[in-house]
């Protein structure tokens, strides 16, 4: 199908230039639909200095259907479930918003984004985005905190 | 009533026994994981005849893994007197109705279960009160029909379905039937085999569904001229009835079986993959979309352009599909994501609104997908252009066979009212 196709010039793409802070591989050579990614914590946030491993993976149904966003890497973040799946809910992949002209650059950046000013209205981790609207300095304290015991 | 005690089933084994006899603890296997099987008190009499176990009596001997093996407590009464004398005790006030109860067993014995029927007597008992007179009525006309439904199989040759009701169950379960009172006189074919003796090797019957259609199948063929007896084909089929209540033919709306209802649910879900995204667009409003050849306006300022949604690079002179918004597609691409959601890939308008106007004026609103305006549009593009979106269509199919099976009865009534009531109408109102 035509999905292959765009999935290699998306990758091709991706490495060449790829954005800040963002590297791009595959899981496994022979799959173009699972994604290993590589995400600096941007600067500035709790996360700086660590150095996470994403997994994007596409279903067969791409562009039509949008990729998932998972954290392999232990992160302390509103948006990110706090369990071995590691789910990132990000509303551009939301099957209702989702479109297939987005690519996957544009999905890696919002990720990106999303850490450096996380969503705690969007949360899936109430506890933390409670943590984050009223106390803010605990919740960079444990981010910090995770991200030097887990992504560094 | 001592005489049959408790049942007791053990969990560990699967052992049967009377709690009388053996006590709580399994004989079997000694468990203590053991069930109290209790037999409701029976309630329509107080005669102790029927409730004697025949076990006791027959040469089949107590069984201890099974001592209900051929248990028959409601063997049918050998003499008419006998039958009299219960039509008089169970329904001292009624007229002589038809009482009758069956027992269903698994092969192994383990499960039981029983049915009691009642039904109405078709004459009055001389002497005795004065009972609805539609009742019996309705159950002879019942029993002809299905006698005259048995017949017409015989008839036809058909040895694996007769009348004998308990090939309805799956193969392999026992069944012991024992009218107690004497029966209409129409129904004397529904009497049921002796549990006794060997029975006719009957090929299994699949299931409920398969059974309504063999019926069915022999009303559509023309082959009525032997018939005798009750005349049980005027008006629709009742079986095409019941057939449509259980959803052998899956178009009804209503559902009657587990699995039936496990199909809907997953077409449910199936449907709602998507949340709340937008509908599909229908495939003539796919094709009616305009097509255009590549201009040197299309390409932009650096001459370049692809397609977002296969991010192929589009040359001057390819023939691609706009949609209303302007934005434009390769027409595989653009059709591929407009059968699941009929909105444009990059500004998200619905591609139904007319072109021209710009979205969110009242002329074109906005479609957001979850929102119940998306309803507007739709409609509108049904009236104007005359196309029909997928989900009317859908409905419209749905609906049609229900408008056929009604037209198929009124013919047959000549106007005289369709469905189940025009059938019951021909059958108790009408000529019978």
């Amino acid at each position: 199908m035509g999905s292959q196709k765009r999935i290699a010039k998306e990758l091709g793409e991706l490495v060449q230039s790829p954005p800040d802070g963002i590297t791009v591989e595959l899981a496994d050579e022979s799959n173009l639909y699972d994604w290993k990614v590589h995400m600096e914590g941007p600067e500035g946030s709790p996360f700086e200095k660590g150095r996470f491993l994403i997994k994007l993976t596409l279903p067969t149904g791409y562009p039509f259907k949008p990729p998932s966003v998972s954290f392999a890497t232990k992160i302390y973040h509103p948006n990110v479930t706090n369990d071995d799946k590691g789910s990132m809910c990000l509303g551009m992949l939301r099957p209702d918003e989702w479109k297939p002209s987005s690519k996957i650059s544009a999905v890696l950046e919002f990720a990106r984004q999303l850490l450096a000013e996380p969503m705690p209205d969007d949360a899936v981790e109430g506890r933390i985005a409670e943590q984050y609207k009223n106390d803010r300095k605990r919740y960079e304290e444990i981010a910090r905190d995770w991200t030097r015991k887990h992504a560094t | 009533m001592s005489e049959v005690g408790d049942r007791m089933f053990c969990h560990a084994c699967g052992g049967v026994w009377l709690r009388d006899e053996s006590g709580l603890t399994c004989p079997h296997c000694a468990s203590d994981f053991t069930e109290i099987i209790e037999i409701p008190p029976e309630e329509t009499h107080d005669d102790p005849p029927e409730l004697e176990p025949i076990d006791r009596t027959s040469p089949h001997h107590f069984n201890p893994l099974d001592p209900l093996a051929d248990h028959n407590p409601w063997a049918r009464p050998e003499s008419p007197e006998e039958r009299g004398e219960y039509g008089d005790s169970f329904f001292a006030g009624g007229g002589s109705p038809a009482y009758s109860r069956r027992l269903y067993r698994s092969p192994d014995g383990r499960f039981t279960f029983s049915s009691t029927t009642i039904g109405g007597g078709s004459s009055p008992h001389p002497g005795g009160g004065q009972p609805n007179p539609l009742v019996p009525m309705m159950v002879q006309s019942l029993d002809m029909i299905f006698q005259g439904l048995a017949e017409t199989y015989n008839h036809q040759g058909h040895q694996g379905l007769s009348e004998d009701p308990s090939h309805m169950g799956s193969p392999g379960w026992g069944e012991s039937h024992s009218p107690r009172a004497s029966a209409p006189p129409g129904a004397e074919g529904l009497f049921p085999r002796d549990a006794n003796a060997p029975q006719p090797m009957v090929p299994p019957v699949g299931n409920l569904a398969e059974l309504l259609d063999a019926f069915r199948t022999d009303f559509g063929a023309p082959r009525r001229g032997g018939i005798r007896g009750p005349h049980v084909m005027t008006g629709p089929n009742p079986l095409a009835i019941l057939s449509t209540l259980f959803n052998a033919d899956h178009n009804g709306d209503a559902v009657y079986s587990q699995e039936e209802l496990d199909r809907v649910i997953s077409q449910l879900v199936d449907q709602n993959v998507n949340g709340t995204a937008a509908p599909p667009a229908s495939g003539t409003a796919i094709h009616n979309l305009p097509k255009k050849k590549i201009d040197q306006q299309m390409l932009g300022t650096d001459g370049k352009a692809e397609c977002s949604i296969c991010m192929e690079a589009v040359d001057l002179g390819t023939e691609v599909t706009v949609l209303p918004c302007t934005h434009w597609f390769h027409f595989p691409c653009i059709e591929a994501w407009l059968s699941q959601h009929n909105t444009c890939p990059h500004c998200r308008r619905g591609i139904d609104s007319a072109g021209g106007t710009g979205a969110g004026t009242s002329e074109n609103p906005v479609v957001i997908p979850d929102s119940p305006e998306q309803v507007a549009p739709q409609r509108r593009r049904s009236s104007v252009l005359t196309v029909r979106s997928g989900r009317s269509s859908r409905s419209a199919e749905a609906r049609e066979p229900v408008s056929r099976r009604t037209s198929r009865s009124d013919n047959s009534h000549g106007g005289g009212g369709g469905g189940i009531s025009g059938w019951v109408w021909s059958r108790f109102g009408g000529s019978s």
